[in-house]
């Protein structure tokens, strides 16, 4: 039987919630569950192309540990979701724009292009959805 | 005849063991096997249960004081 598709809402900031979403995401992905990921609102800013890892999270105590223990990096479980499983990553449509961004700012080879809400949200309906 | 291939995990952090053992597992022919050795204590019981979800086969789990050794073997 197929798996219920899984809709991953990030928008937070936070180091640990975007560690957590791509946690949940790639290993979802690669237990045959399709995934989709939608980035928005201040989550965009760990997705910009060309910081370092010191500059790319902001998070709290367990932030700073998960990069002093070298946890695996969210980005690269993405990709790696993306890669070994049956995963798409949309970045929000809105949150490019209210930024003045647009993919080219993105870190490259992670999404596969923009998206509304309204889309989103609709697609959202035939899966489960988790917010981060 | 069956091959193993091992990876050396040991240090990584959760998903990190399981991701490697699934990027291998795309490598190898269907009857070998993949032997991961990891520290971390969820990848134990993690790698089983995702052999169990997609169809692989379980070799075994030895559990060998600071770390485990987790045998898989390609299936489809």
């Amino acid at each position: 039987m197929p798996s219920t598709p899984l809709f991953i809402l990030v928008c937070s900031e936070s180091h640990e919630k975007i560690q957590m979403a791509a946690m949940t995401a790639s290993v979802a992905a690669v237990s045959e569950r399709p995934v989709c990921v939608f980035i928005s609102m201040g989550a965009i800013y760990s997705f910009k192309a060309g910081l370092s890892d010191d500059e790319r999270y902001k998070g709290s105590r367990f932030a700073a540990v998960l990069q002093e223990k070298g946890a695996p990096d969210a980005l690269e479980l993405f990709a790696m979701g993306r890669q070994l499983g049956e995963m798409s990553m949309y970045v929000c449509s809105m949150a490019l724009d209210i930024l003045g961004w647009d993919e080219s700012d993105l870190k490259e080879n992670l999404f596969d292009g923009t998206l509304g809400l309204t889309k989103y949200l609709s697609d959202a309906e035939e899966g489960q959805l988790i917010t981060f | 005849m069956t091959q193993r291939k091992k990876i050396d995990a040991r240090g990584a952090f959760c998903p990190g063991p399981l991701m490697e053992l699934i990027a291998a597992l795309k490598l190898i022919e269907i009857g070998d096997e993949i032997e991961v050795l990891s520290s971390d204590k969820g990848t134990a019981a993690d790698v089983p249960e995702w052999v169990a979800k997609v169809g692989h086969e379980m070799v075994e789990v030895i559990d060998l004081g600071d770390h485990w050794s987790i045998i898989v073997r390609k299936a489809k």
